[in-house]
């Protein structure tokens, strides 16, 4: 499979993926289809006792971060495998360049990493390539990096399912009628700018009672305030905003709370414990859409694990999204992140 | 050839105005090689800024400075140094991190080969014969400046001086910091200046030292210049006098 | 007097036994794990070798009691002045546009330092945001990619006689740049400008032309190590030699460089550099966590600056 998969090229290996099920909308920076993560699993009897080692090379420090690598490790520790490199380049190319090298001396069979951009980290893990390591990388693809050959999968969060879900969360608490508006992120970012269009497509597409009537772009979280008065000015019946991720959120919820509105409901993207707390004490937000990070890392975990048994993984592999509410704070802590919600927010 | 009558250094009808006000009134005084003369006065009456005129720091509003019978105009300092005038300021002017041959050729170092490196074998002979010559006491010629006495300083300053002056050496209040053992060693150094046929203009407030070493005394008052006497045949009685304006007899 | 030279200062050579020190603690504790091979030692050449060229502009600098903080930036502006050269033009363009960028900058804080007076600290301060902004809007944020072959070889992935080009420009740079330090009437007079100024000033020396060759030289160095990281990565970024300010300054103090001038060393600065890379390849070896690393690294290097610096106040 593997040999002859080599000899026809990549033009045939993306029409072979077409026959994969379509799960969801999101794809790959390639255009990949994408493939939900529980489908990538591994038989720990047949990795334990090989010695194999693991490295993880991270773009950056945070609780994102260290999400990703418990689950990663939880899955390596589960397959008898043991992570001994872990790295942080601080958003630096180079570093990233060296921390490849360095992690190299210790001959890993696995590499976990986020490439920080296609152009700089093609030459970086050109030398991790050569040596024959098992590469998956999160979200970011090395410049001229072939799937199956030269790495195991992508796997990034379900950035489609995370817009649809926002869309369906604001939909409910509003009756699935009303005007709402959509604070988007006004920049060619390739995260940011899935999750907003998934959250627009699924309301004109799914909500034939629910209507965009104010669309307002940030790219500066700090004005978030001011661009929601704004909006609210124009239009003072707004049912439900949607804003793109929690900073600005921090600032609508601001502008809600300053006009005195307590009927407008936010939904907004990625876990914050001010805009949680707000949500758990009956406030404007009504629902928080997460991504599962230690189940990000789960699975790169097992694709890198799968490539050393010579087993195909899909190229593109996404974790799904998670609606947080009121009712469920702690489980989406748990869920998300793999540690407990601040204490704020469960009363503890 | 030598003609022992000839002045080094000629100052005639010297005067400095900075701006409107006159620094110096009016001054002459001849300095012969082989001599020491003493310039003393109270803070303001202008020794310094005759220093510095020497020096080449500044320039004279009016007046004439020769060196051995020629006019000469200093662009800058080094046009002074260049012409054979050295000065010891009172800080010294010792890269106090570098060692004593760099310290010694500082701004003047000397080079060798196509690619102009340092020449340290030679800096570093010459500085010790010098040192050796003059009686300068010092661990070695790589010594760094910081970890040498004050007197050993002063003496390395002085040697300097020594070294790179053709004609004349002027002294900016050599022994201020020094103690008692230290005056009296620099003092000595100073004496054997005159052996070296150098001309030796110094400025100091201790009037013991001024009659310790010179062969004349130049007094200055608020610009205006008092006199010059020979030290044998002047005492300290009338020097005070001349500072202060006091007649005390 | 004790038995030992005047001139012996155990300062002076802290730099070497703390790098003998760190490097036997990981070649034992390391054994196993790959640190004494060829290609682990040879890593840590390369990677640090931009850095080591940054540090020997620093040394000048420092020497001459000013200081550098730009030169992160200068590297960044640099290294996408070359691949964007590169682009359109031949390699020896994109040579000329990187070094040339380089200098132009360090010249442009030498003018300000040398003869407007302005304090060193504070004009690079200010030229280090201004140009860290300046390179992410050259190119809007985005990666340049460096294709050229020549270039990528000479300047990053290359060989000659069986030894990596990094390798090469780390040697010549520092045995140039020390005997310029050490042997010649510039070297003397940057060392005694840093040192006392005025002395410097009464001995003939130009004063504001020495700051102001310094800085420019400090620019051209950072204009050096952007070539090399471009080369090094196949591509340029607006964050290269961003991240190197403080990793360059410890390694160029804890190398025996004075912060006030006078006194300094381009061999310590070489060394210093190697020992920070050493550090955080050992450390990264070991399997420690990302914020352990960053702890440990943190304690060495502070004893290790406090110990070089344990005289200023005397």
């Amino acid at each position: 499979m593997m040999s002859f998969k080599k000899t026809i090229g990549a033009s045939a290996i993306a029409l072979a993926l077409f026959s994969l099920p379509l799960w969801a909308e999101t794809v790959g920076p390639g255009g990949e289809t994408a493939t939900p993560s529980n489908e990538v699993t591994v038989d720990a009897a047949m990795l334990t006792g090989k010695g194999y080692t693991a490295a993880l090379l991270w773009h950056d420090q945070s609780d994102f971060v260290n999400a990703v690598t418990a689950g990663a490790t939880d899955e390596f520790t589960r397959l008898g495998i043991e992570v001994t490199i872990t790295t942080s380049a601080g958003f630096d190319a180079a570093k990233q360049r060296s921390d490849i090298e360095t992690a190299l001396a210790r001959s890993p069979n696995i590499i976990l990493a986020l490439p920080l951009d296609p152009v700089t980290s093609a030459a970086a893990f050109k030398p991790a390539l050569e040596e024959g390591v098992s590469l998956v990388f999160l979200s970011n693809l090395p410049a001229d990096f072939a799937h199956p050959d030269d790495y195991a999968a992508i796997v990034t969060d379900d950035l489609f399912q995370m817009g649809k879900q926002a869309a369906d969360a604001l939909a409910a608490s509003i009756n699935n009628e009303g005007k709402v508006g959509w604070i988007f992120h006004d920049a060619t970012y390739y995260v940011t700018n899935q999750r907003d269009n998934a959250f627009k497509t699924t309301i004109e597409n799914d909500y034939p009672n629910i209507e965009i009537v104010a669309e307002a772009g940030i790219s500066d979280p700090a004005r978030a305030e001011e661009i929601a008065n704004a909006m609210l000015l124009r239009n003072p019946d707004l049912a439900g905003i949607y804003v793109t991720w929690a900073g600005p959120a921090e600032g609508v919820l601001a502008a809600l709370r300053a006009n005195g509105n307590k009927t407008t409901k936010i939904v907004t993207l990625d876990l914050s414990e001010p805009i949680a707390l707000d949500m758990v004490n009956g406030g404007n937000v009504a629902a928080i859409v997460a991504d599962e990070a230690y189940e990000l890392g789960r699975a790169m975990a097992a694709a890198g694990a799968r490539k050393l048994l010579g087993e195909e993984t899909p190229p593109f592999v996404v974790a799904p999204a998670l609606t947080v509410t009121a009712d469920n704070v702690a489980e989406g802590w748990q869920n998300s992140l793999r540690i407990d919600a601040p204490a704020s927010l469960t009363g503890n | 050839m030598t003609e022992i009558s000839e002045p080094v250094l000629s100052l005639q009808d010297i005067h400095k105005a900075f701006g409107g006000v006159v620094a110096i009134e009016t001054f002459s005084l001849d300095l012969h090689p082989g001599e020491i003369v003493a310039l003393v006065g109270d803070n303001g009456a202008g020794k310094s800024t005759l220093i510095k005129m020497i020096s080449g720091v500044h320039a004279p509003t009016s007046g004439d400075i020769q060196l051995e019978g020629n006019p000469v105009t200093f662009a800058d300092a080094s046009g002074a140094r260049a012409a054979g005038v050295e000065v010891v300021y009172q800080d010294l002017a010792l890269a106090d991190q570098q060692p004593v041959y760099m310290n010694m050729f500082l701004g003047r170092e000397l080079t060798k080969g196509p690619l102009g490196l340092l020449d340290k074998k030679s800096m570093i002979a010459e500085t010790r014969s010098l040192v050796e010559d003059l009686d300068v006491r010092i661990p070695s010629a790589q010594a760094i400046i910081r970890d040498l006495s004050g007197g050993q300083r002063q003496g390395i300053a002085i040697a300097r001086a020594t070294h790179w002056a053709s004609k004349l050496i002027l002294l900016d209040e050599p022994t201020a910091a020094l103690g008692v053992a230290e005056t009296a060693k620099v003092e000595e150094l100073i004496k054997t200046l005159r052996a070296r046929n150098l001309a030796v203009l110094i400025v100091s407030h201790s009037l013991d030292q001024v009659f310790r070493l010179s062969d004349r005394i130049c007094v200055l008052r608020r610009g205006q210049q008092i006199g010059v006497r020979r030290t044998s045949e002047t005492d300290k009685n009338e020097i005070i006098a001349m500072i202060t304006g006091l007649q005390s007899s | 007097m004790t038995l030992l030279p005047s001139t012996f200062d155990i300062r002076n050579y802290i730099v070497y036994l703390g790098f003998v020190a760190i490097f036997l603690f990981f070649a034992i504790t390391l054994f196993d794990y790959g640190f004494l091979s060829t290609r682990n030692l040879t890593n840590i050449v390369l990677q640090t070798a931009p850095a080591t060229i940054m540090a020997i502009g620093l040394v000048y600098v420092l020497s001459a009691g000013e200081i550098d903080l730009s030169f992160g930036s200068i590297t960044a502006v640099s290294a996408l002045a070359a691949a964007v050269t590169m682009q359109s033009y031949p390699m020896p363009f994109g040579v000329a546009a990187g070094l040339g960028v380089g200098l132009a900058i360090g010249a442009f804080n030498g003018l300000l330092v040398a003869w407007l007076r302005l304090p060193s600290f504070l004009v690079t301060l200010a030229t280090l945001g201004l140009f860290a902004g300046v390179a992410r809007t050259m190119t809007d944020l985005r990666s340049i990619p460096v294709v050229d072959p020549a270039f990528t070889g000479f300047f990053g992935s290359g060989q000659l006689f069986g030894v990596p080009s990094l390798v090469w420009w780390t040697f010549f740079s520092i045995a140039i740049a020390h005997v310029i330090y050490r042997q010649t009437r510039f070297g003397a007079h940057i060392l005694a400008t840093g040192d006392n100024p005025r002395a410097a000033q009464v001995s003939g020396i130009k004063v504001p032309r020495i700051r102001f060759l310094v800085l420019t030289f400090c620019g051209g160095c950072a204009g050096l190590a952007g070539l090399l990281y471009a080369g090094r990565l196949q591509a340029a970024k607006y964050t290269l030699g961003e991240s190197d300010l403080m990793t360059v300054i410890a390694a160029v103090i804890v190398g025996g460089t004075a912060l006030n001038g006078g006194k300094g060393s381009v061999i310590g600065a070489l060394v210093g550099s190697l020992m920070m890379g050493m550090l955080n390849n050992g450390l990264i070896l070991m399997g420690l966590s990302v914020s352990d690393q960053m702890i440990v690294r943190g304690l060495i290097i502070l004893v290790a600056v406090a110990v070089s610096l344990r005289d200023v106040t005397r």
